[in-house]
């Protein structure tokens, strides 16, 4: 192995060990979860609410500096924090009998944390609809910029499981990069006659195959989380397992032909249509239909609202990881297929 | 998040879920054993292919 040839393979994998650590270990931003009673009748209540992610007040921390709004529609209403928790905290709040909305978002600003945020914390039962009273209305503090070390964004519903975008996601674009190597190596096959371009379009789809089951793994253990269900009928999901079957078609119209000497050119046309469809089924009709994946249909990807720098110094090095680990891959089987050519043919 | 989620999550706030129970170390142990494994075979299945790549351009034809 030459020197260059080590060190990208050795590079790709101490970036993913990186990867890992970083991954795992890096601290989540706090973030509010839990508003405690849900509903509320107007009058006095005493309201409860629960952060997850890093401590965002010291144990036995007073209230001061930290400031609790409820808003409903445009109007914002006044409480007062009893007790603040590095995880929670407890507020008394006058609630009146006429506001906008019925449904109420929670504002915790911290000195530290900046401002926590829950939608739909808390609903009113019973009262009517109009103007906060000006007696229960406040003004919001000014936004203070977070003083958080090193962390990965908070976001609803997604949570601790915001790490496996360094595993899903890149996985994906590797699978993308070696089918798009195969995708080349058909063209080329089908151009010039040349085996060479069949083994490299076959080690492609294998390798590919390996990362497009590893993506549907980690997407479904996502979905599970996120979403409640370990599939949903979302045309990305179905899009990659029937692209994931698409390219297993491949595989088997090989095995099919055995030693016959058009396998190369048949497989060749297949691969071409194989790869179009999965252009097709993961990229165009996805962004076409209604879709809860990210990045689709209007739905926000990552890069978008919660990719911050933090997150990028790790995703980033994720993609070039598992990238390189791809391409060993396939490399390892590209020269199998030449060496197990070379012998059949001596 | 369904209702079960929510509950581990919640049990475990104040301990920080991930980090106070001490459940990232464990996974990133086991993920960097995993990936050093990944990383032995896929050296050894390389080495292993140069030696064969040689004896089969060095054997006469």
């Amino acid at each position: 192995m030459s020197n260059w040839n080590a060190l990208w393979k050795f590079g790709g994998i101490l970036l993913l060990a990186y990867v890992i650590v970083r991954g795992f270990g890096t601290p989540l931003q706090p973030g509010l979860v839990e508003a405690s009673p849900n509903r509320l009748a107007p009058g006095h209540a005493v309201l409860e609410l629960t952060a997850v992610g890093q401590p965002f007040a010291q144990e036995g921390a007073t209230p001061e500096g930290f400031t609790l709004v409820l808003r409903s529609g445009q109007d914002l209403i006044a409480t007062q924090l009893t007790a603040v928790g590095p995880h929670g905290v407890s507020a008394a709040a006058l609630i009146p009998d006429q506001v906008p909305s019925p449904a109420l978002d929670a504002f915790l600003f911290t000195p530290e944390s900046g401002t926590l945020f829950l939608g739909n914390a808390f609903f009113i039962e019973g009262a009517g609809i109009g103007p906060v009273p000006e007696s229960f209305a406040t003004t919001a503090p000014e936004d203070t910029a977070p003083q958080l070390g090193f962390s990965f964004p908070y976001q609803p519903n997604i949570i601790e499981s915001i790490r496996n975008l360094l595993w899903h996601v890149p996985m994906w674009f590797a699978m993308f990069f070696v089918m798009g190597i195969g995708f080349v190596a058909s063209l080329g096959q089908l151009r010039t006659g040349d085996a060479r371009w069949d083994h490299r379009a076959e080690a492609a789809v294998r390798t590919g195959l390996v990362f497009g089951l590893l993506g549907l793994a980690t997407g479904s253990l996502w979905a599970r989380w996120t979403w409640g269900a370990w599939w949903v009928s979302d045309p990305q999901l179905n899009g990659a397992l029937v692209t994931v079957l698409l390219y297993t078609g491949y595989l088997i119209l090989r095995a099919a032909m055995g030693d016959d000497e058009r396998v190369g050119r048949l497989a060749a046309v297949y691969n071409v249509f194989a790869f179009v469809m999965l252009v097709i089924l993961l990229m165009v009709l996805p962004r076409y239909t209604e879709s809860l994946h990210p990045g689709k249909d209007g739905n926000p990807g990552f890069n978008s609202y919660d990719l911050d720098n933090s997150l990028r110094a790790v995703f980033y090095p994720a993609v070039i990881g598992w990238g390189a680990l791809c391409y060993w891959m396939y490399t390892l089987r590209l020269r199998m297929n030449r060496l197990e050519h070379r012998l059949l043919t001596k | 998040m369904n209702t079960a989620m929510m509950s581990t999550l919640i049990l475990n706030v104040l301990q920080g879920f991930f980090f106070g129970s001490g459940k990232a170390h464990v996974v990133t142990g086991v993920a960097l054993i995993i990936l050093a494994g990944i990383a032995w075979s896929l050296w050894r299945m390389d080495r292993r292919l140069t030696t064969l790549e040689r004896d089969v351009n060095d054997s006469p034809s």
